[in-house]
């Protein structure tokens, strides 16, 4: 509409308009629920030019550096990982996975909920450990924090 | 209902076997398999209780880690390594992230205190009591090498390489390769060509300001091919330059790296002023000797100053000074 509006408006030769604003929008924002019960964490609730300002990474390597090494097999490692944690812990993940490497260790951080006996979480944990490391062939470590509830880490309801 | 007592409902009836069940295997070689009766087909699915769902009963858990943590306590114990934060271990009332109304988020299920790097394993305590743990392997600061000018002395060659640390797994970086090998021109033994020559010889490599020679090696596919390069290039340049060659003679006044005063019609239109009315030839020119000459050494500055550094205030003033003095002498000296 405001488009439209303004190439009558304004005498341009070209009838392109480049609006940098209007572009992604809508990418990693959430819908409002019509109950407006719908809960964020706070890693959620910031739109992604928010990063670095208000909210850190979630991946932390030096492979997107200036002359950084193995970018895409890093985010393919990473995205391997987190589907990987998902669904060996389902249900239990109440935060975003955080990937951090220091030189060749990787850890993973997250929230989990306490809804399974701590022998399982422990099983869970050398579990996910030892097979991320056989396939990643470096050493992982898994860096939890529990919480009660889901509810503990939602930032805001929407 | 025991487990036993299940199996043997379940293989009498041989219906359908319901979810977390599991079948029993008859696999001794003592105990005959039961060939007593056939199974029989339930066509009429006998009603089989569900299962009860399994009441989770909650761990108990212990309250956060530092509300009973005493205040005199080690901190390096409790946080010896990296570590993700957690915040049942730090007694600090930490928040962090942004909110427009409300406080920032407080430390428990703050996902974005876990993601900023921490140093509390790097508390000066902990620092002080590593460095005191490694002492044992340091050595005495040799003797003698006290001052940078005892190691220019002794250590005339610089070699710089860099080493490379990724967070990820692998070790090799190709910058790895590149040796950068810095020598003082003045550590050489070279005599005054020599030194030309070998000036002449790295072109930019060679800092004058400094007098530093740089060479760097990046062409070879390892460090030590590129040091192995490096260290060869320096003494091929450093016998080329000791080198004379033939062609070398027929270095002309044009060539000349910089103005030299001996060389040059300057010196002859000077010895034949002070030397007038006589006729100068060019061997009186060479054998003229102006170390006595206050005057003709001041010339002598004066000129080549003025040809080598290039004009400017300065030195047109001292060319003009040295000449007045040269040529008016008792205006110079009043």
């Amino acid at each position: 509409m405001f488009a439209d509006t303004l190439s009558k408006v304004l005498p341009c030769r070209s009838t392109y308009l480049i609006f940098s604003r209007l572009k992604h929008v809508q990418a990693a924002r959430y819908k409002r629920s019509i109950k407006g019960n719908k809960p964020l964490t706070y890693e959620m609730a910031g739109p992604p030019h928010t990063i670095a300002h208000i909210k850190g990474w979630n991946s932390w390597n030096t492979c997107n550096m200036l002359d950084g090494l193995r970018p895409a097999e890093t985010a393919i490692d990473d995205e391997f990982i987190r589907r990987f944690i998902i669904g060996t812990w389902h249900d239990l993940i109440a935060s975003e996975i955080i990937i951090k490497r220091q030189h060749n260790i990787i850890r993973i951080a997250a929230i989990t909920v306490q809804k399974i006996s701590v022998t399982k979480m422990y099983f869970l944990i050398g579990y996910t450990e030892e097979l991320l490391s056989y396939w990643l062939q470096c050493p992982i470590k898994l860096e939890l924090q529990t919480v009660e509830d889901r509810s503990a880490v939602v930032f805001k309801y929407i | 209902m025991s487990v036993m007592q299940k199996c043997v409902m379940i293989r009498r009836t041989a219906n359908a076997i319901p979810i977390n069940y599991y079948q029993r295997t008859w696999c001794s070689t003592k105990a005959a398999a039961p060939t007593d009766e056939f199974r029989v087909l339930n066509l009429k699915k006998k009603f089989v209780p569900p299962q009860s769902k399994k009441k989770y009963t909650k761990t108990l858990l212990l309250p956060p880690r530092e509300t009973a943590m005493p205040v005199d306590q080690d901190w390096t114990n409790v946080w010896p390594g990296p570590k993700t934060f957690h915040p049942a271990s730090v007694p600090l009332a930490l928040r962090q992230g942004y909110d427009q109304k409300r406080a920032p988020p407080g430390k428990y299920g703050n996902a974005e205190l876990m993601k900023i790097p921490n140093f509390l394993h790097l508390t000066p305590p902990a620092v002080k009591k590593h460095c005191s743990a490694i002492k044992k392997f340091c050595t005495e600061w040799p003797k003698g090498l006290e001052t940078d000018e005892d190691f220019d002395k002794h250590f005339p060659m610089t070699i710089i390489t860099t080493d490379y640390c990724h967070s990820s797994p692998t070790i090799k970086d190709p910058k790895a390769r590149i040796v950068t090998i810095k020598v003082k021109l003045s550590a050489f033994d070279l005599d005054k060509h020599a030194r030309d020559k070998m000036i002449r010889l790295v072109g930019e490599r060679y800092d004058e300001e400094t007098d530093i020679l740089t060479i760097v090696t990046d062409r070879c596919p390892t460090r030590k091919q590129n040091y192995d390069y490096g260290i060869y290039v320096l003494t091929a340049l450093y016998h080329e330059s000791n080198t004379f060659e033939e062609w070398e003679k027929e270095k002309q006044e044009a060539d000349m790296e910089h103005y030299i005063w001996d060389n040059n019609v300057s010196k002859k239109a000077y010895v034949a002023l002070v030397e007038w009315p006589k006729k100068v030839s060019d061997d009186d020119v060479k054998s003229f000797s102006i170390e006595n000459d206050l005057v003709g050494q001041k010339y002598k500055d004066a000129v080549t100053e003025l040809l080598n550094n290039g004009e400017d205030t300065y030195t047109l003033n001292k060319y003009k000074e040295a000449v007045v003095g040269m040529l008016l002498p008792q205006n110079a000296q009043a």
